[in-house]
């Protein structure tokens, strides 16, 4: 029988790609002003001040970026960690491993979505 | 001298009617010459997975209050913080030079009927996304606009 992470490959793949990809493009200005401008006092903390904060997320765009922002670099994250530790280890934990980390992007991605909803 | 490799890493499902080598370690692995940065970037897999769970947090405490968002922002301000999202941005560009650098390669001769644009052209347009979307991002989240 085929294996269901076999199946679901192109699934992964797709979700990995864009994890780098939009993932990358994404990240890149959070972490510059929420990550180290905000916090170093390069840019006023108010800025991302509650209402502004509440104001940027709840609009549709926001919430689409946030969720991207979110998912994506999971499933980059659980998919390349998978493929180090099979570098450094073997596959013989990868039926154990594998589908624990998936389960992390998953259950992260589902919890994005409830967060994002929250806003 | 080359290590022994995982017996099975390159095991087929079913076994093959000839006996094969068992694979090995390419000498160099895991940061020796080229592989130095293929492991890199494997590894930046750990920073992605701990910066998505980062911002799901900060997202799930602004939807959870103004007294929990002001944490997460006072929380980022300790050198912990300061000294991860500094090493977050060093392996995010690293990231994206590497993957932007694979991508002219990794595209067909043909696109239907037409070649696709020349290498340096798909590089410069994903350094011109890339470069637009961090500055137009940065602005909005500095409170350039949209105040």
């Amino acid at each position: 029988m085929k294996h269901p992470l076999l199946k679901l490959e192109p699934l992964i793949w797709l979700l990995f790609g864009q994890g780098i990809l939009l993932g990358t493009v994404l990240l890149t200005p959070w972490v510059l002003v929420v990550g180290l401008a905000i916090p170093l006092g390069i840019v006023p903390a108010d800025a991302l001040s509650y209402e502004r904060a509440i104001a940027l997320g709840s609009h549709i765009v926001g919430r689409v970026i946030l969720l991207g922002l979110i998912a994506l670099p999971l499933w980059k994250g659980a998919h390349h960690v998978r493929h180090t530790l099979i570098d450094f280890g073997g596959a013989e934990r990868d039926a154990l491993v594998a589908p624990l980390l998936y389960l992390i992007a998953t259950v992260g991605s589902v919890l994005a979505l409830v967060a994002v909803a929250r806003i | 001298m080359s290590r022994n490799a995982h017996p099975q890493a390159m095991a087929p499902a079913k076994p093959g009617a000839t006996r094969t080598a068992p694979p090995q370690l390419p000498d160099r692995f895991p940061f020796g010459g080229r592989y130095l940065a293929y492991t890199l970037f494997d590894l930046t897999g750990v920073l992605y997975l701990l910066l998505g769970l980062l911002v799901l947090g900060a997202v799930w405490s602004l939807g959870s209050g103004e007294s929990a968002w002001n944490a997460v922002l006072e929380r980022y301000r300790s050198p912990f913080y300061v000294g991860f999202h500094a090493i977050a941005l060093v392996g995010v560009i690293f990231v994206g030079i590497r993957f932007f650098g694979f991508f002219p390669k990794s595209q067909p001769p043909r696109i239907g009927s037409v070649n696709p644009p020349p290498k340096s052209v798909i590089l410069a347009m994903l350094y011109a996304l890339w470069l637009g979307i961090t500055v137009c991002l940065s602005i909005v989240l500095a409170g350039g606009v949209f105040r």
